[in-house]
């Protein structure tokens, strides 16, 4: 998926002219985009002041005297202390309060919608809640609330006093906000609202991050060419160990465990840039991996150190870490909503912003710029920005799925589209090639019977004219019949099998050597005769018929024969078989071609030269001897007809 | 099957031709031979002659001045299963030959054969031998492996229902493709020399496409037709 991420860049137009355009282009999508974050920032700043819970004003107590540090001075809640690292004598609250006393059947209770870090309240002298006990309780990142019923017993009728330790371990200040006592019922519903906000909600996200990090981590497994899951699902493991694991209050501490929560978050925030920048396609830069070494130094000191140096590093180190982590991905995600203007980019990008927005509340919180009764939000938006970062990795990948749907659709349509112009190109091919085989055989057919019937009728006519007698004029039409019956014996498909054609000629053969008192010997050597081949067209077998008609014609008119043997034989030479048919005859011979005799028998010459033109059209090789014990014609089949004419015209 | 006509009186023939020269052709041939011949130019003069009785031996054209010789031996084959029938072919192409047989005739006999080789193939035919061509069977043949093939387009030419042709006969069929003689195909195919006419008679008989709607049963039953 990031190879369609990291397209888009790659459109930006690239020519040098091209360059005030495209900074007046980015340029009207920068400012829209950062009015926009402005925008957001305040309905953030706005909404986080709506999001302060209000508690019930009737029952505050705001007027303490603080003993700190062996101080005792009025102060009014809320109220901030000295850091400090030593629980040993903290600040010492004393409040007063009045218990009507007359609707006693109603609980009172005692309720604390924020301090830090840990209190410790007793009503008459009676320690009625340790919040040291609740492990949420004493997370400062938690704006949890602590609520506590007064027994009944130790309430009196009228003047009642309440203190309140606060343990503080620094490097933050400690706080106590104002405390109410007050009838349970009064009280109950702004704890439950406080705790909805700061501790449910946590919890439903950090939950929700776990099932994410399943998912990314599944993802990342099965496709180890995108780390960007891998990422993600780093930072999001580390979140949910961050939130699930319960921080040790200071003195009993195994201070590995708090160096590991510590470094979390600069973690966190780092491998979520990593995570920013591979989303968007960018390749990470090598000085990128600095990054990482403030959260790494915070781990490393954790292991080793004391257990305030960790938290005072974490301060000057992992916070502003933190912030220049989302600083970066605010930039990052700027550009790739200047190049990309994508629903993923700007959602992340939005998300961002608030996340920033809320460090910056936090930030200016702790330095007590703004008062907000310190409630801190970051880590609540940062699990927001999460959800959103899954929303837009889900909204990426269902149109990854949407892509691949389409471009399957796409290649269907298109497989179809080129089946379909292969098909009428086929049969654009197809009714050509049959055209022109039509031509060919119509010129071929033309040929035919232009040498055999044509001639033959002619000759008819012309002895018919000189009033010759009537046996020359049936051997010319005799002849005239034998060469129309051999033409559309021609025409039909034998398969490629040569012997069907040689059936036919044997029996009009012997049919014409019958009268003649001429026995036609027939000898097929091998059962099959001679090879197939496919290859065979109608023009080559009536050229070996003709070679063939010719041979027996010679015998008869001009050798006296008595006797005529066809021989049809396979050989083999190594190269693929190859057929051989010989006609021999009895007859007293005739001298060949080149002797001075042959020009005595003029037509026998021709016939001669006749017969090896045939056969040299059609690939075969003839040989012919003679003497005057009888005629061998020996005519040697190729292994392969040869497609076209070899001697045409 | 009792007449042998060795003497050749009792054998009549009826030959349908309605080329004068070629008709005395052939009518010589016959009668030198002894054959009781009588001939007609037309169908219905065919016809009238079939009335006096049934000739031993139908030799017909098939174009014909008032129809086509087909009619005349579908008739005849209903009415004389006895007489044996053969077209008389100019050149011996398979289009009109093999249709013919379907209806019922057995082989043909060119125009221009010799006169001994007439007489010689109508007495060949009378004692039982259905001569058949090396150029028909190469047909037939080639149709068989045609059906095998592809069975969803007929092939061009008559149509021909070769599906109840055995093995062997198709063997037989394709030696005489071949231009082997009967002996060759005999010791070929292991068979005694005798058998192959019998052979031959029966291929004529499966070929033959007895009525109408057996023809359309048989066609269907080839896929020829889709129902």
């Amino acid at each position: 998926m990031s190879e369609i991420a990291a397209k888009a860049p790659t459109k930006a137009p690239t020519k040098a002219a091209a360059k005030p355009a495209r900074r007046r282009l980015l340029a009207s999508r920068l400012v829209p985009y950062l009015l926009l974050q402005a925008l957001i920032a305040i309905v953030t700043i706005l909404g986080l002041r709506q999001l302060q819970p209000s508690d019930p004003e009737d029952f505050a107590l705001s007027d303490f005297s603080a003993r700190e540090d062996g101080l005792i001075r009025p102060v009014t809640l809320p109220h901030f202390t000295s850091s400090r690292y030593s629980l040993a004598d903290p600040p010492f609250y004393t409040g007063a309060f009045t218990f009507p006393g007359g609707d006693a059947a109603s609980g009172w209770s005692v309720y604390l919608p924020r301090f830090s870090n840990a209190v410790e309240v007793a009503v008459n002298g009676v320690v009625v809640l340790d919040s040291r006990r609740d492990a949420n309780a004493n997370r400062p990142d938690r704006n949890t609330p602590q609520i506590a019923a007064i027994p009944a017993s130790l309430l009196r009728e009228g003047g009642n006093e309440i203190t309140v330790r606060l343990f503080v371990w620094g490097p933050l200040k400690g706080f106590l906000d104002t405390v109410y006592v007050g009838p349970d019922v009064a009280l109950r519903p702004a704890y439950e609202t406080r705790t909805l906000l700061f501790v449910t909600l946590p919890v439903v996200f950090s939950a929700w991050q776990a099932i994410l990090a399943v998912i990314l981590a599944i993802m990342w497994l099965m496709r180890r060419h995108e780390p960007v899951y891998g990422v993600l699902a780093a930072a999001m493991v580390l979140g949910v160990v961050q939130a699930f694991a319960p921080p040790p209050v200071p003195p009993a501490a195994t201070s590995r465990l708090a160096a590991v929560l510590l470094a979390s978050a600069p973690i966190e925030s780092a491998l979520i840039v990593v995570f920013g920048v591979l989303f968007f396609g960018w390749r990470w830069p090598r000085y990128g991996t600095l990054l990482f070494v403030p959260g790494i130094v915070v781990f490393v000191v954790g292991l080793i150190g004391g257990p305030p140096l960790p938290r005072i590093l974490f301060l000057v180190l992992g916070i502003p870490t933190v912030g220049l982590c989302l600083v970066l991905m605010a930039c990052i995600t700027a550009t790739a909503v200047l190049r990309r203007q994508d629903a993923a980019s700007f959602t992340i990008g939005c998300a961002v912003t608030i996340v920033l927005t809320c460090w910056i509340q936090d930030m200016l919180t702790v330095l007590e710029i703004v008062s907000n009764d310190r409630i801190f939000v970051s880590r609540l938006s940062y699990s927001a920005m999460l959800v959103a970062i899954g929303a837009g990795l889900t909204w990426r990948f269902a149109r990854a799925l949407n892509q691949v749907d389409s471009f399957a659709g796409q290649l269907v349509t298109r497989v179809r589209e080129a089946e379909e112009r292969l098909k009428a190109s086929f049969a654009r091919e197809e009714e050509r090639a049959r055209a022109a085989a039509l031509a060919n055989e119509r010129t071929r057919l033309m040929r035919d019977l232009h040498d055999g019937l044509g001639g033959q009728l002619v000759s008819i006519v012309a002895l018919s004219e000189r009033g010759h007698e009537g046996a020359m004029i049936t051997d010319a039409a005799r002849a005239a019949l034998k060469d129309l019956r051999l033409v559309i014996d021609s025409m039909d498909d034998i398969g490629g099998d040569l012997m069907l054609a040689l059936g036919s000629w044997r029996e009009r053969t012997t049919a014409q050597l019958r009268p003649h008192d001429i026995t036609l010997d027939w000898r097929v050597a091998t059962p099959q005769g001679v090879p197939l081949h496919p290859e065979l067209r109608p023009w080559h077998v009536i050229q070996i018929v003709r070679i063939l008609d010719e041979a027996v014609t010679n015998a008869v008119k001009h050798a006296q024969a008595r006797r005529i043997a066809v021989t049809i034989d396979t050989f083999d030479a190594g190269r693929g078989p190859y057929g051989v048919i010989s006609v021999t005859d009895d007859g007293h011979g005739f001298a060949p071609a080149g002797n001075g005799e042959a020009a005595r028998n003029g037509q026998t010459a021709r016939g001669l030269r006749n017969m090896k033109s045939r056969a040299a059209r059609c690939g075969a090789v003839l040989d012919l001897s003679s003497d005057s014990s009888g005629t061998r014609v020996r005519l040697q089949l190729p292994q392969r007809f040869p497609d076209s004419d070899m001697a045409a015209g | 099957m009792t007449e042998q006509g060795e003497t050749g009186d009792m054998i009549t023939i009826l030959l349908v031709e309605d080329d004068a020269p070629t008709c005395w052709r052939l009518q010589d041939a016959l009668a030198k031979a002894g054959y009781e011949v009588r001939s007609a130019g037309t169908l219905g003069e065919a016809r009238a002659a079939l009335a006096g009785g049934a000739p031993r031996v139908l030799l017909t054209d098939l174009r014909l001045p008032d129809g086509h010789g087909i009619e005349l031996i579908r008739e005849m084959r209903q009415r004389f299963p006895d007489t044996e029938i053969m077209v008389i072919s100019a050149l011996g192409d398979e289009e009109s030959v093999i249709s013919a047989i379907t209806v019922g005739a057995t082989g043909y006999l060119l125009k221009d054969a010799f006169p001994t080789d007439i007489a010689t193939t109508v007495r060949d035919l009378v004692a039982g031998h259905s001569p058949i061509s090396a150029s028909i069977a190469r047909f037939i043949v080639r149709r068989t492996q045609g059906a095998a093939q592809n069975s969803a387009e007929p092939p061009p030419g008559p149509a021909l229902n070769t599906a109840r042709l055995t093995p062997r006969e198709i063997d037989i069929l394709w030696g005489i493709a071949k231009g082997f003689s009967y002996a060759e195909i005999a010791s070929h195919l292991g068979l005694s020399k005798q058998t192959v006419p019998g052979h031959i008679k029966n291929i004529y008989r499966k070929l033959e496409v007895h009525t109408r709607s057996e023809a359309v049963f048989e066609a269907v039953q080839q896929g020829l037709i889709k129902l």
